[in-house]
């Protein structure tokens, strides 16, 4: 359990607040819609009335974190994000292929919906026409992914930021900033098992020391390439959900997880591990957990 | 044997150590025939695809490469396998005219890129989830029986120093310092 020295700091979309010194805001979890094959909406709406509902009565902050694989389900799934999420709460966009990108974006901002929008993600492999979209259709927030096939440290990680490793112009960081987003979070790009996937934890504080941006990664990842797991189905499960401990465990401040049908397992584990954070960083250096922490809320 | 042939670890079967044959999969549900040398799927356009070239050119005996199965959507891997194939890296790293997201190759130097495209024979089944048309040309691959391209060419990883070492007695790392109690400050201030 950390406390930086760098000023933190603490991004707002939709009154969700994301960063921070560990133990004042609570752990922001990214619930994962992968839709695999055919969208199922009425699957999808019951996992997000759970997700909402839990959030609530913990107070750890969730974010609906859409996949969208084909171009034919962007219309589809925004307009399901339209109907069914909150008009005051945010949502993510997961998207990989750079040309459906770029229609999502065009689409959310025809729909008026980029002011709630967490673009996920900008990484090395971002195109031209990409960054042009982006700088047209302009998100609220961006995920980041500190992706460096160079070099998976967490050097490796600090370089793509800085100077895009060589690989692209520039590092993404500027890159960001020559976009226009001021809000971004940091992904700290877990890989598989082999690849130094202990490395996306061991960046978390390093990154928030070196920039205080808000740092978190997708950590669940790691646990779906751990395939011995599959030996042991009972206990995948299990290992799944808490590796999301160790992020707020780091200082992270955010956790992507999947796919979103472990949400009834997730946001009490956070909540648990974010008050067992809350109490140390209180004590000993000072930090007071916001009015909706689950410490405030869960704890009388 | 499969470590002798194989260096790279990944998630790959390692069949007839002799055969002539390597097939990728993508999206595809298909077991190629035990005559093959090693099959396995290909999920991502950089790491994935060094492993492939990798756990090829170690294995001298295999000269043909049969991509298969729709392509991973987003990644492309697989048209960005055909186009590191045909293409080579530009100065970036970057596989030329690659579709995928990050088709970068950074742990192999340029000499097993050139060692892959010269010892292979990459055959762009890509869409094609048949499995008679692919056992098929996958017989007549081993039909035409060819040689050995002679030695065995083992890829090193490039940038060793990124792999964990257990005598490493930084404190986390080497921007950071954290004290007994948490607080973390950058080294040197």
């Amino acid at each position: 359990m950390f406390s930086f020295t760098k000023e933190q700091k603490v991004f707002d979309i939709s009154g969700i607040s994301v960063g921070g010194q560990p133990g004042m805001y609570p752990t922001v979890l990214f619930g994962g819609l992968f839709f695999k094959g055919e969208p199922d909406f009425d699957d999808a709406k019951r996992h997000l009335q759970t997700m909402y509902d839990l959030s609530k009565q913990t107070g750890t902050p969730v974010i609906p974190d859409f996949f969208i694989r084909k171009v034919e389900y962007i219309q589809p799934i925004i307009a399901f994000i339209e109907k069914v999420i909150p008009t005051k709460h945010p949502f993510s966009i997961d998207v990989i292929e750079p040309s459906i990108k770029i229609e999502t974006l065009g689409l959310l901002a025809e729909r008026k919906l980029l002011s709630r929008t967490i673009y996920n993600s900008i990484h090395i492999g971002i195109t031209k026409e990409e960054t042009e979209a982006l700088q047209k259709y302009t998100p609220e927030m961006v995920i980041v992914v500190a992706f460096n096939p160079k070099d998976k440290s967490p050097d490796g990680k600090i370089e793509v930021l800085e100077n895009g490793a060589h690989l692209i112009e520039c590092g993404l960081l500027e890159l960001v900033r020559k976009i226009g987003i001021q809000k971004l979070l940091v992904d700290t790009a877990a890989l598989a098992p082999g690849e130094n996937s202990g490395a996306a934890i061991a960046a978390l504080p390093v990154i928030k020391e070196e920039y205080g941006f808000p740092a978190g990664c997708a950590i669940h990842n790691v646990v779906e390439k751990s395939r011995w797991l599959n030996d042991f189905p009972f206990a995948k499960k299990t290992v799944d959900v808490a590796s999301n401990n160790t992020i707020p465990l780091f200082g992270g401040d955010f956790a992507i997880f999947g796919p979103i049908e472990n949400v009834a397992l997730v946001v009490p584990l956070i909540a648990w591990q974010d008050i067992l954070v809350s109490e140390y960083t209180e004590n000993y250096f000072g930090v007071s957990p916001i009015a909706s922490h689950p410490r405030r809320k869960l704890l009388k | 044997m499969t470590e002798d042939y194989y260096p790279w670890g990944g998630e790959f079967t390692a069949c007839s150590p002799k055969g002539c044959v390597a097939v990728v999969l993508l999206n595809i549900q298909y077991n190629p025939p035990e005559t093959v040398a090693i099959y396995g799927r290909l999920k991502t356009e950089n790491i994935g695809i060094e492993k492939i070239i990798a756990n090829t050119i170690s294995n001298p005996y295999i000269r043909f490469l049969i991509v298969c199965g729709d392509d991973i959507r987003g990644h492309r891997s697989g048209s960005s396998l055909i186009a590191l194939y045909k293409n080579g890296i530009d100065h970036n790293h970057r596989i030329i005219d690659a579709p995928g997201a990050i088709p970068y190759i950074e742990n192999l130097k340029e000499e097993a890129i050139r060692r892959f495209q010269e010892q292979l024979n990459v055959m762009d089944l890509i869409g094609e989830k048949e499995k008679e048309k692919i056992d098929t040309i996958i017989a007549d691959c081993i039909q035409k029986s060819p040689s050995s391209f002679g030695e065995s060419y083992i890829a090193i990883r490039l940038k060793p120093e990124n792999t964990v070492s257990l005598n490493d007695n930084r404190a986390l790392h080497s921007r950071i310092v954290i004290d007994y109690l948490g607080n973390v400050r950058t080294r040197g201030e």
